[in-house]
């Protein structure tokens, strides 16, 4: 094995060494705060960590890039979600808080979700959370959201398809 | 019904997802029913079909609905939050900065620094441990990679916690109230000394003498007593099993944890590392018990794999990789 560790671990090196500071440059440029970069750009190379053989890597920069836009656009995401839950619960009497670990496993789900409906039309996600969390009928959705039936089952088609396509 | 949606599933998955569809629509005849049972009955791939797709819906959806189930106040909690739509400002912010347009120096500066830490009153950096004395006689201690406001003026007492970790000890005998303020609400000394925390989604008190009482930004009120900790966020605090004594033996040097989570580990170790500390989220549930050094956080990093099935990789000066062996 010896070899093979030694030369992967060499042009992990070589791709930290060459590109850290760069990366790092950036991140800071779009979250505005380093603690945050520092954090996007180590998760970007345990990406590349990650990575069968970094060998392969031709443009490292396109490829870090690449990695690091999606990091930061779950980032952003994540945040919203969070910020999200602060304001939903904000109503809540204090016994139907929901405990901390709750709070984790939902905050985890919910992401999950909120990735394999990404793009969906708000009026569409809509529809489909109604049928998949709240049971509706279509009828019903449809009068809630003044569309027609035939859209709502479109758009329960669509979700169902995105969270299965999502778990392949 | 097919759709050309660019996902890619194949043809029985689809016929099963249009099942579903037709069975959930709350209209479905008896005569729609049965053909489903002789679609599913018809071929061994139909029904596997069926049950991949259902167990994908109740993997995705369970956690969310076994919370909301929890409470009729919680319905639509989970819509409300997957509908949210976000900060747009934000969203033109980074593509501006993303394409490099018009910023002035000042405007990147203030995007490169971290203004939170840089002008507050008190920091400390990495692996850092410091005591400040206040106007009032008291003192506070920061841990690690804290900053802290100290407001004196006018006669108040206060102190607010921008990021990491304190331990005020509170001088007697005086007419105005000591008080730590958080983003998530206030803990006022009753003649005390105490630690007050930041994690990831709220603060945690400990108190080593006396008391304090906590009130959370949205009013809820509560009086941790000498030797308790707790937990709060903005509406709710908690009683947190951990002695306050273990919470506070950083100020020796030491981080102890009686079987908790290797996530709270990491937690106590981040500020004393110069790279940055990545634990697998399966590694982060192994439970650990014992006193680590945090003026040597990597020789409790190595003594942590002894004892767990853990695996430390380092990669280069500035990023450590935890996982299961």
């Amino acid at each position: 094995m010896g070899n093979e560790t030694h030369r992967h671990a060499s042009l992990l090196h070589h791709l930290y060494a060459g590109h850290q500071s760069w990366l790092l440059d950036r991140l800071r440029r779009r979250l505005g705060n380093a603690a945050d970069a520092e954090d996007l750009a180590a998760e970007t190379f345990a990406h590349v960590v990650a990575h069968p053989d970094p060998s392969t890597i031709v443009e490292p920069k396109a490829f870090l890039t690449t990695i690091a836009k999606r990091l930061v656009f779950h980032f952003w995401r994540r945040r919203d979600l969070e910020q999200a839950y602060l304001d939903s619960i904000a109503g809540l009497p204090e016994p139907a808080l929901p405990s901390e670990e709750e709070r984790a496993l939902l905050m985890e789900a919910l992401l999950r979700i909120d990735q394999a409906l990404a793009g969906m039309p708000p009026v569409a996600k809509q529809a489909f959370l109604y049928s998949q969390l709240d049971e509706l009928t279509y009828r019903e959705i449809a009068e809630r959201l003044s569309i027609s039936a035939m859209s709502v089952r479109r758009y329960v088609t669509q979700g169902i398809a995105r969270c299965v396509a999502a778990t392949l | 019904m097919n759709e050309n949606d660019g996902l890619a599933l194949d043809d029985i998955t689809r016929d099963a997802i249009d099942w579903m569809v037709l069975l959930r629509s709350g209209e479905a005849s008896g005569a729609q029913r049965d053909a489903f049972a002789a679609w599913q009955a018809a071929d061994a791939r139909h029904a596997a079909a069926w049950r991949r797709i259902a167990g994908a819906l109740d993997g995705t959806f369970a956690p969310v609905q076994a919370i909301q189930s929890r409470g009729a106040e919680r319905d639509g909690l989970a819509r409300h939050i997957l509908l949210y739509r976000g900060d747009r400002r934000r969203i033109i912010r980074g593509a501006l900065a993303l394409a490099g347009l018009g910023l002035g120096a000042g405007a990147i500066l203030d995007r490169r620094l971290p203004l939170a830490q840089l002008t507050a009153d008190l920091r400390t950096s990495t692996g850092e441990r410091r005591s400040y004395a206040l106007p009032d006689g008291s003192s506070v201690m920061l841990n690690a990679r804290s900053a802290v406001d100290i407001d004196f003026s006018a006669g108040r007492r206060e102190l607010r916690l921008r990021s990491g970790e304190l331990i005020a000890t509170v001088a007697p005998g005086q007419p105005a109230p000591f008080v730590v303020r958080t983003a998530h609400g206030t803990v006022r000394a009753l003649g005390t000394r105490f630690l007050v925390r930041q994690q990831a989604e709220g603060f945690q008190v400990a108190v080593l003498e006396h008391a304090v009482a906590v009130e959370t930004r949205n009013g809820v009120r509560h009086r941790v007593g000498e030797g308790e900790s707790a937990w709060f966020d903005a509406g709710r605090v908690e009683a947190h099993p951990a002695p306050a004594e273990s919470l506070a033996a950083w100020t020796g040097g030491m981080l102890e944890v009686h079987d908790e989570p290797l996530a709270r580990v990491a937690d106590g170790l981040r500020p004393y590392l110069g790279a940055y500390l990545r634990v697998s989220p399966e590694a982060a549930r192994l439970r650990v018990l014992g006193v680590y050094s945090l003026d040597d956080p990597q020789a409790a990093l190595a003594s942590l794999a002894e004892t767990l099935p853990l695996r430390v990789q380092y990669y280069g000066p500035w990023l450590i990789v935890v996982d299961l062996r």
